[in-house]
């Protein structure tokens, strides 16, 4: 087996890269993710409201879903459950 | 004094501030450890928690960081008390109280599982610190924007130069949006199109200046050039106050200008607020790149657009209007805010860029490192305007800048142009940005109680339409130090938060503390004093020539002074209550740190 792969040190360019990128689109593509987070979280919610105590769809459509929705479910609850004020919005 | 030496002392200030304070903080008062999780490794959902790269996130928080703040208030303070005060403000604040409100919001996020400040000051100080913080923030966000509309309304109205290229850039921002969302277009190209014409259109702007002088006219011409609004404003003719006119041009931008914002409050986010902030970066990223890097050279390749042209010191209390007061302590630490210590970053740093720090070791050069480079834009802004001198304060800004820009070979006329427009963009993209915020805000903060502010429309228009009243008063300087005494009042509340927070784990907490202090005592005094200014010299004047709308105006920003300082008072009580429980009880063993996964 080859040896651990060690992170690649960028360059002067690469930095600048960076930062380029973190100036200019990093929010742009944070705004995507979560566009399609909050798509993907209302399915879920739909599907498996029961998980949450939200019966929603009835359970065997709930379960015919379960597999594909499993990876995310984690991630969905403290999405949902996470206390959220104002000052969320500004991130 | 020439641009050179203000060069070399804003990178001393940086390379030895940095190295031998901020530094030796993070290592012995936080001690930050490489090894321990962040809430972006334990918590990642891909979304909010999300570990990214350190130099990615410093961009990232440096753009967020970044707009308006450090330019105007350099500009104002520069022309109210004299270069010398300012740049000596914008080091030490920096040095001392800058990087570390910064650092410490990003450093009380990471190390209370990402919290935002809100929650974190609900948890250690008392719930009724968050809901006084709520209130705190809409007042902050209403006046920051009604400062930037009278701002931007004044130049577009005073500087038809600029008019042709800021509406292609809103043109541009809409084609862009719908070239990458809709059209699925190549960033690249769609960048390179966008950009470009924006570019073109704001370098043509000179050519375009008598069409735009002639649409002026004819607005005003609906008149009979006579004025919609008359008021007594103090900061004219040389701050001995004389009677301000609002013709129908000046009106038309400002309305403009607020169709605009509500626009990109109420479309969805991708159609027109994103794409225009994008575009708007690429312009104002150039001009500050080549004005930072003439003003390095011009001592060398143009030594006539380097020597300063405006005296060092003005004087330690200028008279404003017949009955102001505008003494250098308390005001010329709120006129200058972003450039050396602002509340907004604070606020930003613990909801944005904590939950994205991928280790410990980033929080200092991601958090310290963008507060540093804000200074240096700061700096820059003091330097235009210290060599511009001519005209008020925006166009002596641009005339420096554009002088620093034209050290690279671009002709004097377009390079000035490029400098307003660069002003403009950097403003306007950030008011837009604001407007949105607030409607959220007032959303959530009234939307339970009255229905009808659940209507994205209903709060946008309200939210505008206030900021509207407060530009009315003509007088943006005191409202700008209104507005800057609410930033650093804010950030005196995160200082004081972060206090009790060291306070609460056993750890010294001068080097927070003396900040939170001075800062705090400073900004209410401050506040106060804007109010009796506004009184005296807007109120009263204007209530004794019966002019209604200037009146309502200043008597709003009266009324939200008083509310701002009575907001901080709570928040100051409690504050000041829970460090004492803190400080009083035994030290807690420390916790174990989660491990790295």
């Amino acid at each position: 087996m080859a040896a651990e792969e060690k992170p690649k040190k960028s360059g002067f360019m690469g930095v600048f890269k960076d930062i380029l990128y973190g100036m200019s689109s990093h929010e742009m593509t944070r705004y995507a993710v979560r566009s399609r987070a909050s798509m993907e979280h209302l399915f879920i919610l739909i599907t498996m409201g029961d998980l949450l105590g939200i019966p929603i769809l009835p359970p065997y459509y709930s379960l015919r879903l379960l597999p594909y929705v499993t990876p995310q479910i984690s991630s969905w609850k403290r999405r949902m459950l996470r206390e959220r004020d104002i000052t969320d919005v500004l991130g | 004094m020439n641009t050179l030496v203000a060069v070399i002392i804003g990178a001393l200030t940086v390379y030895l501030a940095y190295t031998l304070y901020a530094r030796r903080i993070d290592r012995n008062v936080i001690q930050s450890d490489p090894k321990r999780a962040t809430p972006a490794t334990l918590y990642m959902d891909g979304v909010d928690f999300m570990p990214t790269n350190r130099n990615i996130l410093f961009g990232y928080h440096f753009k967020s960081i970044a707009a308006a703040g450090p330019i105007v208030g350099a500009i104002v303070a520069a022309t109210l008390w004299g270069w010398l005060p300012a740049i000596v403000w914008l080091v030490l604040g920096v040095s001392f109280i800058g990087w570390a409100s910064d650092y410490s919001a990003i450093v009380i996020s990471v190390r209370n599982e990402g919290n935002s400040l809100s929650a974190v000051a609900h948890r250690l100080v008392s719930p009724r610190t968050r809901t006084v913080l709520f209130i705190f923030i809409f007042f902050y966000l209403l006046l920051v924007a009604g400062a930037f509309v009278g701002i931007m309304a004044g130049v577009l109205s005073a500087q038809p130069r600029t008019q042709f290229g800021i509406i292609v850039l809103v043109a541009m921002g809409l084609l862009l949006g719908q070239m990458l969302y809709r059209w699925r277009t190549g960033l690249v190209g769609a960048t390179i199109l966008t950009v470009g014409i924006t570019l073109v259109a704001i370098l043509a702007g000179p050519w375009t200046e008598e069409i735009f002088k002639g649409l002026n006219a004819a607005l005003n011409g609906i008149t009979g050039n006579a004025p919609i609004v008359t008021y007594f404003d103090p900061t004219l003719a040389n701050f001995k106050g004389a009677e301000a006119k609002i013709m129908p041009s000046l009106l038309f931008w400002a309305l403009a200008i607020c169709a605009f914002c509500y626009a990109g409050s109420v479309l969805p986010i991708w159609r027109m607020a994103q794409p225009v902030v994008y575009v708007g970066f690429w312009i104002t990223a150039m001009a500050m790149v080549l004005g930072l890097g003439g003003a390095a050279l011009a001592s060398f390749v143009k030594p006539e657009v380097a020597q300063f042209q405006i005296p060092a010191f003005k004087g330690w209390n200028p008279q404003m209007g017949p009955a102001g007061i505008m003494p250098l302590w308390p005001m010329l630490f709120v006129t200058i805010a972003c450039g050396a210590i602002s509340g907004w970053h604070a606020l930003f740093g613990a909801v944005g860029t904590a939950r994205q720090i991928e280790n410990e070791a980033d929080m200092l050069p991601v958090g310290g490192g963008s507060m540093f480079t804000e200074f240096l834009l700061g700096l820059l802004a003091l330097l235009a305007v210290s060599v511009g001198a001519k005209g008020a304060p925006v166009g002596a800004f641009a005339s420096g800048l554009g002088g620093f820009i034209s050290v690279w070979g671009v002709p004097l006329q377009y390079a000035v142009s490029l400098a307003f427009a660069a002003f403009i963009v950097i403003v306007l993209v950030v008011t837009q940005l604001i407007f949105r915020v607030m409607r959220v805000t007032l959303t959530e903060w009234l939307g339970e109680v009255i229905p009808p502010f659940r209507n994205q429309h209903v709060a946008s228009f309200i939210s505008v339409i206030l900021a509207l009243l407060l530009v009315m008063t003509g007088t943006w300087i005191y409202l700008w130090q209104l507005f800057g005494g609410a930033n650093q009042l804010m950030a005196a509340l995160s200082l004081l938060l972060v206090t009790v927070w060291l306070a609460s784990v056993g750890k010294n907490w001068l080097y927070a503390g003396l900040p939170t202090i001075f800062m705090y005592i400073t900004t209410v005094a401050s506040i106060l004093v804007t109010a009796y200014n506004l009184y005296f010299n807007v109120y009263q004047p204007n209530l004794a020539a019966g002019r209604t709308l200037p009146v309502i105006g200043s008597g709003l920003m009266v009324l939200v002074a008083l509310l701002l300082v009575v907001a901080a008072a709570f928040i100051g009580i409690d504050g000041w209550r829970a460090f004492m429980r803190y400080l009083r009880r035994p030290a807690a063993a420390p916790k174990a740190a989660p491990a790295r996964g």
